[in-house]
């Protein structure tokens, strides 16, 4: 009846290549080759402590609870930026073809030593988006004989970002944060957004304003930290939906808002976007100097310019579009207030 | 100098919902010094639910029936009096975090929702998806960035400071630096969660959960108690001993052993796989002791009947964890897992408000024993008694630190520290840190762990006290100042050594069987002799000293503790 269990677990040599670096001892950081016999079942994780207890006692990361809920241990591996715990080595190995793998740290930081990275820049730049609930008085009980009453839809609206684990993958793999530093990268906004969103807390204004002033639009939407997110929290999503209640709250004084406003205002009305005026729509009075440089590139290839775009055909399947899309959320927000 | 009224040592719920406590009002300097990041703690792990009686779910839920599954559950060691605080409390610690934005999961009426767990007569416990530890953890981080708690990251607490009746406050490493630093302060609350790590790779603990408070509380003279009782759970994964859940037997998933045998029709021909945890743990543990294990001393939690469709449906977490931290897809193959430490129900010795023997000294959550779980944790107790007694903690820490003056600090205090820094770092050893880690750990697992005989336990003390002999020629061979990693598990691994020559004591000593504590030798529960706690403190010899104290009962008189 009973047959004996024999696991199928492979064994490959490999070289696994690894950054160092020292502040104040190296110059500049530099590859250490380890070789050793990896495994089925090895993580990445379970690799560095290997070599660490066996190789090189001086080789530094970072690692604690090694089950993807702590965020400790996010480095990059062939330039992906993972979480070294719960990430398997063999099939990289196979899927690579060769038996090198590179790990490297966390980018868009600062090197503490080796594969750490100095997360306290994301740290300080959280701190000031208030990511904390400030009570709403309509909600929140002034006493604890009871608790706030939320239906489980309200939980779910912000539910994806409470799984974020600040590890900071979004953060290294951002490329906004790469064309400037002082943005505040994915995770600060959507944990921004999380708050605003919770119908217990009373602070959404203040976190506009944080956001704005750490760069709320300066996100591409490149969607980088949707793919790298290890917790699936989509932080994209939450900055696109950040920049939406913003301007239904009414900021609109912003380049990117008024962007983000003149295209959709101008699919409605025309089909398509005025783009020959959107440089004095963004930026106002200073928009000149770029619609006349454009204007003058054109009549220099014996083009004559406009100011004006013409309608396009389907201007009135886009309205209609629009159209339902009102009723839609109109629809949402009545059901949400009988609630 | 640095100087605060209340300093507080780990960042997990206990530390941080006391930190939060002590800095409400914003009038007292509180900071949180920890050796990770606050949100890193191992709090973030916990899983399943909260216990509260708030009857949201079964409106004939009370406090006291959750008071009488704790002191059942606890094997009749927990004191009756805490465990009420504990029960009596727990609607209104659960409130305090909702207020505060905790995203706990909630019923059609809009309440926070219940789901059912082992032990409870009732279903109580405060579930959001399978992340409560995690979302709690953030909303007390959250809450003291709010209000101004100050965080020491990465931070190393080597020694506590006091002279003999009242608080001074710590000795501590920076990390990052490599420097040594006093921390003055009025009142140390010590909240460095349990001590699972003593075994090892054989624990579903993080790395960190070393035990450092209760070390640095032993050292410093303060006693330790019930150290003895370390709870096991039946199926950790092989590499790692992260938890496989009860739902994948719950879902009909079959124990195997190397021989493909479905052993549990030889411990528990009923209930089979769902026996319950400690029955489960021995089973596993005499199969492989019998030589029926697999390869490498594991069995196999087999799945693959259920199909791949009810895998995917009902257990798709369960097989990610698999595929991403054991290579295994249970669709395809059964799952190699091992019984691995999980809980220390010991801890240093408190009164029902954190409070040590010495004056400002407190203790809370998994490293603090007031005593709630007595010989055995009740599922969803844990995260219920870091949020009670952290919050007692930072009350009276609170009160304490505005009626006094600070410390007078003597001159030299950093000096004990510095040395112990310099032992370790200068010189050359042939001894290696890993062995000795990897010694211990199979001291604890194979002479102390989920089976225990005076034999062996005799041989596990005295082989703890050579390996810290070995420990004192140990080097540490990174030499440099910044980040080093291998001093900072040098200093744990002291610490654990400490520990686990206690558990080991403990356990000799204590000759019955109750909840974790499992005698070979000593079968069955003996109330008449040892319905005490066992309380540890360090010899003139460095070694412990136990003496056993009377457990408070004041509503239920101890009973079978059957299921």
């Amino acid at each position: 009846m009973t047959e004996k269990i024999t696991p199928v677990r492979e064994k490959i040599l490999s070289n696994i290549r690894i950054q160092r670096f020292t502040p104040g001892k190296d110059r500049s950081p530099y590859f250490d080759n380890f070789k050793m016999e990896v495994e089925t079942g090895m993580t990445i994780l379970e690799v560095l402590r290997h070599i660490k207890n066996t190789q090189d006692s001086s080789l530094t990361f970072r690692a604690f609870c090694r089950s993807s809920i702590c965020g400790s241990c996010a480095l990059r591996v062939n330039n992906k930026t993972v979480l070294a715990c719960s990430t398997q080595l063999m099939p990289i190995l196979k899927d690579f073809g060769k038996a090198t793998v590179t790990i490297t740290p966390m980018a868009n930081l600062p090197i503490i030593r080796d594969l750490v990275v100095d997360i306290d820049p994301v740290i300080e730049k959280l701190a000031k988006m208030h990511p904390y609930l400030v009570e709403n008085k309509d909600r929140v009980p002034e006493t604890l004989e009871k608790e706030s009453l939320m239906s489980q839809e309200e939980l779910e609206a912000f539910g994806l970002m409470t799984d974020c684990i600040l590890c900071g993958s979004c953060y290294s793999a951002c490329s906004a944060v790469k064309a400037d530093s002082n943005y505040a990268g994915p995770l600060t906004i959507a944990k921004a957004y999380r708050f605003s969103v919770d119908p217990r807390d009373d602070f959404r204004g203040m976190r506009f304003q944080a956001a704005m002033d750490q760069g709320l639009w300066s996100c591409v939407q490149c969607r980088k930290c949707i793919k790298v997110c290890p917790k699936d929290t989509r932080p994209a999503d939450s900055i696109r939906d950040m920049r939406r209640i913003s301007i239904d709250a009414g900021i609109h004084d912003s380049p990117g808002s008024r962007r983000a406003k003149a295209y959709t205002d101008d699919v409605e009305r025309i089909g398509q976007v005025n783009k020959p005026m959107l440089p004095v729509i963004v930026h106002g009075t200073k928009g000149w100097a770029a619609i006349e440089a454009a204007e003058a590139g054109l009549k220099k290839h014996g083009m004559e310019p406009t100011r004006q775009v013409c309608s396009l055909p389907g201007q009135s399947g886009a309205a209609k579009i629009y159209a339902k899309v009102r009723e839609i959320e109109g629809k949402k927000k009545g059901g949400k207030t009988n609630g | 100098m640095l100087t605060y009224d209340v300093l507080i040592v780990g960042s997990g719920g206990a530390g941080l919902y006391a930190a939060l406590k002590s800095r409400m009002e914003e009038d007292l300097r509180v900071a949180v010094l920890t050796k990770v990041y606050p949100t890193r703690s191992h709090t973030s792990a916990a899983q399943g639910g909260v216990n509260a009686a708030l009857a949201n779910k079964d409106p004939t839920d009370t406090w006291e029936q959750h008071w009488f599954d704790t002191v059942k559950g606890s094997d009749y060691l927990a004191d009756q009096d805490a465990a009420e605080l504990l029960c009596r409390e727990a609607p209104e610690v659960i409130r305090e975090m909702e207020h505060w934005g905790c995203p706990f999961d909630r019923t059609t009426e809009g309440k926070i929702a219940q789901r059912p767990f082992g032990g409870a007569s009732k279903p109580r416990a405060c579930h959001a998806a399978d992340k409560i530890g995690h979302v709690m953890l953030h909303t007390l981080y959250e809450q003291g960035l709010r209000h101004g708690v100050d965080y020491f990251n990465e931070w190393l607490t080597i020694s506590l400071l006091h002279d003999g009746k009242r608080c001074q406050g710590v000795n501590a490493l920076d990390t990052r630096t490599g420097k040594l630093h006093t921390i003055q302060a009025k009142a140390v609350i010590l909240a460095t969660g349990g001590y699972g790590r003593i075994y090892w790779n054989r624990t579903s603990n993080a790395y960190g959960n070393t035990g450092d408070g209760l070390a640095i509380a032993y050292r410093a003279g303060l006693p330790l108690k019930d150290m003895e009782f370390v709870q096991f759970h039946p199926t950790g994964l092989r590499r790692t001993g992260i938890l496989m859940s009860e739902g994948a037997r719950g879902e009909g998933g079959f124990l195997l052993n190397g021989l493909g045998e479905r052993f549990m029709t030889r411990y528990a021909p009923e209930k089979m796989e769902l026996g319950p945890r400690d029955l489960v743990s021995r089973a596993i543990e005499t199969e492989v002791r019998q030589g029926r294990g697999g390869p490498e001393g594991e069995v196999f939690l087999d799945l693959t009947h259920l199909g791949k469709e009810k895998i995917a449906e009902r257990l798709p977490q369960i097989r990610q964890l698999c595929i991403d931290f054991e290579g295994v897809d249970p669709i395809e193959e059964p799952i190699p897992i091992k019984p691995t430490a999980h809980y220390s129900m010991g801890g240093i010795h408190t009164d029902i408000n954190g409070l040590t023997s010495i004056e400002g000294v407190y203790a809370a959550g998994e490293s603090g024993c007031v005593s709630v779980h007595g010989a055995n944790r009740l599922g969803g107790n844990s995260l219920l008694d870091i949020l009670v007694f952290g919050r007692r903690a930072g009350n009276h820490a609170l009160e304490y630190a505005r009626s006094v003056e600070l410390p007078s600090m003597p001159k030299d205090i950093l000096a004990s520290a510095e040395t112990r820094i310099k032992s370790l770092m200068e010189g050359e050893s042939e001894e290696k840190l890993a062995d000795i880690r990897r010694d211990m750990a199979n001291i604890m697992a194979n002479k102390a762990g989920i089976y225990r005989n005076a034999a062996d336990l005799t041989e596990a003390v005295e082989d703890l006290v050579e390996l810290k002999a070995r420990y004192k020629r140990l080097k540490v061979k990174d030499k440099c100042k910044v980040f080093n990693t291998e001093l900072v598990a040098a200093l744990e691994l002291e610490n654990m050594l400490d520990l686990a020559e206690v558990v080991a004591k403990g356990a000799l000593e204590r000759t019955e069987s109750r909840g974790a504590h499992s005698r070979e030798d000593f079968p069955e529960r003996d109330d008449k002799s040892w319905l005490v706690h066992t309380v540890a403190t360090r010899g003139s010899d460095e070694r412990p000293v136990l003496h056993f104290d009377p457990v408070t009962i004041t509503r239920f008189q101890p009973e079978a503790r059957t299921y």
